[in-house]
């Protein structure tokens, strides 16, 4: 199991869009994927409307956490999306 | 986020039938138009496609969530439509969808009363309890009873 942080970045925060890019991304892993907030919440990684509940905005810090054989690619891969604003603005 | 004062009875439909996700879009824009929440309907619409051409709202379960903010809306508002025939919506599970819940904010408010709706909406949606209660409700204020009471 591997757990890495990141902030949301994009003006909008983690709505449906990056909620859907994401789980795009986390679908092609394998590891089972979790995404918690630092209040405790936490939802699966590969649902969208799981992601949407979590009402992230800028500057909220997410954990991503997988567990799986291929953990550490989906952690990388899953944590530059984030960082990179999720391709938008 | 109160879900409910963004409802009446007016803009919910339990027995939409159309042929495409526009179609059904611009039937309930049609809704919001009467009911006074928009200004300007076709800009509103074009907000929605224009979303929903970046990417499906398809969020899974059969729902869809599309929504669009537009200078064309005058007030906030939360449409809610149940399709008696499943459409395509490009979900990412591929399923088409049963239901499907409008959100209209104006261009203004954009921001954070959008993510806020959004999430609010997204909390109630993920228990299944909530989803096949919205499914099985016959009148419009059973539905908007089922959103006061979970």
């Amino acid at each position: 199991m591997l757990t890495k942080n990141a902030t949301i970045r994009n003006q909008e925060g983690f709505h449906a869009r990056p909620a859907q890019k994401f789980v795009e991304l986390a679908s092609k892993f394998t590891a089972h994927i979790t995404v918690k907030k630092l209040d405790g919440a936490e939802t699966d990684g590969k649902s969208i409307l799981g992601l949407m509940t979590l009402e992230l905005s800028k500057g909220s810090t997410i954990s991503i956490q997988a567990d799986g054989v291929d953990e550490e690619k989906a952690v990388d891969s899953l944590i530059q999306l984030v960082e990179n604003k999720f391709g938008e603005e | 986020m109160d879900l409910v004062a963004l409802i009446n009875e007016q803009i919910i439909s339990l027995e939409l039938s159309a042929e495409s996700k526009e179609a059904a879009i611009k039937i309930m824009a049609d809704k919001l138009l009467e009911s006074g929440f928009l200004s300007d309907r076709d800009k509103y619409v074009e907000a929605v496609l224009v979303r929903e051409q970046k990417g499906s709202t398809g969020v899974g379960f059969e729902i869809a969530i599309p929504h669009g903010k537009s200078a064309g809306v005058k007030r906030s508002a939360l449409a809610i439509a149940k399709l008696n025939e499943p459409i395509d919506w490009q979900s990412l599970d591929d399923r088409p969808v049963k239901m499907f819940f409008l959100i209209a904010v104006p261009q203004e408010q954009a921001g954070d009363e959008h993510l806020k709706i959004l999430s609010s909406l997204s909390r109630k949606l993920i228990h299944e309890e909530f989803r096949n209660q919205l499914l099985a409700a016959k009148t419009p204020t059973e539905i908007i009873d089922i959103i006061k009471t979970i």
